[in-house]
Formats: C-alpha cells, structure tokens, sequence
C-alpha cells in the first residue's frame, strides 16, 4: 500500500470531527443568526456539517496518490452540499454568504492542520494543497446549486405570471372593461385577445375599456399586440377606449411612432368610464345621497 | 428657458413666443405631457404666433406632443401659424397633420370648449365639482 500523502487530513477529520464541526458551526451561525433571524435551523444545520465533514473524511481517506482527489456532484459529499445550498437559496439567502459556509468551513481545517503539521511542512504543504483544491471545488458546487435553484425560481414565477388570469369585466351593459396588468409576451397577449373576444361576443358589448395602469414598460412589442387585439376587437363591431397610460407611456410610444390612431384614449378609468357610457349613452348622476 | 403653462379650468395654454433651442423643446414637451397627466387636462392650447421660423424639429417636436396629448385624453390645437411657417412646413411636407390650426387664440379656445363639450367626461366629472 503506498502511503498517503493526505493521511494527516484523515486523522483530523476522524479523531477531531467533533471539534472542527463545533467551531464551523460557531463562527457560520454567528454570520447567519445575525443576517438571517428566524430562518436557521440550528440542529439541522449541524446534522448537516457531521455528514458533510463525515463524507469529506471518506473521500480523503479513499483516496491515494499525490493529486487532490475530485468530487463531482454526484458524490454522497456533492449531494449534501447541494441540498444545502438550493435550500439557502430558496430561503433567500444572499450567494456571498452561502459561499461563506464552504470558506469558513476551509478556514478552520486549515487552522486545524496547520497546528497538527507544525513540524512538517512537506506533508502540510501537500495538505493544505489538497484541501485547498477539494473545498475550492465543493464551493464551485454549491454556488453552480445556488444558481440553479434560483433560475428554478425564476422560471415558475415568470410562468406564474403567465397563467395569471386576465380577466375580462363586464363593467355594465354593453360596456366591457379589460384591466392589463404585468409584463404582455406573446402569449400571454394570444390569450387575452382569444378572452377578449370571446367575451365582446358573449355580451355583445359596444364599449370595451382596456386599462394598461398596470403595464410597467411600453415597447414596440407590447405596443403591437395591443394594438393587434385593438383591431380584431373593432372588427367584431366594439369600440375601444384606452386608459392608464402615464406621461412616460405616451412619450415612449409617441418616439416610437405608435398613435392609436383609431383608438380614443383617456388618462384616467374614469374618464375613460365617463367616455364609455357616454358612448352608450348613459351617465352617472348625483342622487343626493348623504356620502358626499 | 422655461416655457410657462398656464391653467385655464381643465384646459391648458402655452404660448411660444421666442425660438427655442433643441433642448427648450424637448424640456417643454416634457412639461406639457407632464401638467396634463397631473391635472387630468382635457384640452391644450400651443399658440405659436411669434413664432417666424418653425424647423424639422420644432415642427416633430410639435406633432409628437400633440399625439402624446391626445393619448393622454386631452383634444389639441394649435393656433396662430403664420403664412411663411405654414409655406415651409408644407414645403417640407412635414404638415401638423391630425392637429386642428386656427387664426388665434380666441377661435383655439372655441374649438377646444366645443370639443370638449362632445366627450363624456367632462361633464360628469365636473358635475362632481
């Protein structure tokens, strides 16, 4: 059997598990407990760190030779360091901080071998190497983790808000009112105009508001399928009121040269109410009622 | 230079009396789109009677505050052209198309009341005093 040059990492790991682990939790419950009251589990953070440090011993003490040993993440060791991470992700920890847990964890072994191979520094040298190389690894792993739980996130939200219904009011008789609101892609733009449409036909509606208080950007883009389910809306026979665009919103569309021409356009819901039932010739009246 | 805005009910006056540089103009557009979303503006007013030369620009810069007024639900027009601005914007056939013109500010403010008049909201909110 040849030696191996990383056995001192070994016999840290097994005869000061405990040691290494205590203070590793000490100074990362520290950091988070301050940064994040209330979302640390305590035990189950050093349950953790045990396997972890457990499964890093094994992968020391398996190994042989003089080049550090890899880790992949489909180790028992890449696994946990997953988990942990995607976890910290999904509770909204910072990435720098979730990085700090592998580089706190690399500070203290350091310390640790430092003391023990005192009077060797060929062998330090090659260990400090070793697990210089290893933790370095791991925290490449957990922050890939990291990300990737976040992309996740991301993903279901920007599908959330897809499936994010657009209703279609009916506001009174003949009067229908379709409130925007977030971010119109393609599809979603498909979807509201098949809604649109569908619902102009069901109520025969003369007057149909469409409000974009709630659309954050204009584009060109968003302009345009706006302005696609404006026309196939007056070519069912329903006449268009817009309303909510802010001074911004008709700056940017004016430079892009976009004037919905065939479209009224009010500031306000209410004037553009007051326009549509106008348009159907109602109006709202004071009937002296005692709310002023 | 700031062009002054001035408020007569819901309608809003603007005389340009001095030719303005580029960046005058683009400042004024943006008060103007601004005044009419922060009053609910129904109708504005640009006169432009001492106003001898009127470039490309000016001219744009005119046209595109009139379409960004009309989105925000206030009616335009624009009064007081004189014979040679109207020759070269024709010229340049760059025509205030979709912009109502007048002779002055009196049948400007007529136009703008009667328009008014013929849309929904005037009424009901005014009514609400």
């Amino acid at each position: 059997m040849t030696t191996n040059s990383l056995a001192p990492i070994v016999t840290l790991l097994q005869q000061h598990r405990a040691a290494i682990s205590s203070e590793w939790m000490t100074e990362v419950l520290r950091v988070w407990m301050r940064l994040y009251p209330g979302l640390v589990n305590e035990d189950e953070l050093r349950r953790q760190a045990d396997a972890l440090l457990k499964e890093l011993g094994k992968l020391f003490s398996e190994h042989s030779g003089e080049a550090p040993p890899d880790i992949t993440g489909n180790s028992e060791l890449g696994e946990i360091a997953r988990e942990l991470s995607s976890e910290r992700a999904k509770k909204g920890f910072k990435p720098a901080d979730t990085a700090q847990y592998v580089i706190t964890l690399k500070n203290v072994l350091t310390q640790h071998l430092v003391r023990t191979l005192n009077e060797s520094p060929t062998s330090l040298t090659l260990c400090l190497r070793a697990v210089d190389d290893v933790l370095d690894r791991l925290s490449l792993l957990t922050f890939d983790a990291f990300v990737e739980t976040r992309e996740r996130v991301i993903a279901q939200q920007s599908l959330s808000l897809v499936e994010l219904s657009t209703p279609v009011i009916l506001l009174w008789n003949n009067v229908l009112l379709l409130p925007l609101i977030g971010v119109i892609d393609t599809v979603r733009a498909r979807q509201l105009t098949e809604r649109l449409l569908e619902s102009i036909t069901k109520h025969e509606a003369s007057v149909t508001l469409i409000d974009v208080t709630g659309v954050p950007v204009f584009d060109t883009s968003v302009a345009r399928h706006i302005m696609k389910a404006i026309d196939a809306a007056q070519l069912l026979g329903s006449r268009i009121v817009m309303t909510g665009i802010s001074p911004e919103g008709a700056q940017t569309l004016t430079k892009l040269g976009i004037s919905f021409a065939n479209v009224i356009s009010r500031a306000t819901l209410r004037a553009g109410l007051a326009e549509a039932l106008q348009l159907v010739g109602r109006r709202i009246e004071f009937t002296g009622g005692v709310h002023k | 230079m700031k062009i002054p805005i001035l408020r007569l009910g819901r309608i809003l006056l603007s005389s340009i009396q001095v030719d303005l540089t580029d960046a005058d103009a683009m400042q004024f557009q943006d008060d103007l789109v601004n005044k009419i979303a922060e009053i609910e503006a129904l109708g504005i007013v640009i006169d432009i009677t001492s106003l001898e030369v009127v470039d490309s620009f000016m001219a744009r810069v005119i046209n595109d505050t009139a379409g960004m007024a009309r989105l925000l639900g206030a009616e335009v027009v624009i009064c007081g052209v004189q014979p040679y601005v109207a020759m070269t914007l024709v010229e340049m056939g760059r025509d205030l198309i979709g912009v109502d013109c007048t002779f002055n500010l009196d049948q400007g403010l007529e136009i703008i009341k009667a328009r008014i008049e013929m849309r929904g909201d005037a009424r009901m909110i005014e009514g609400e005093g």
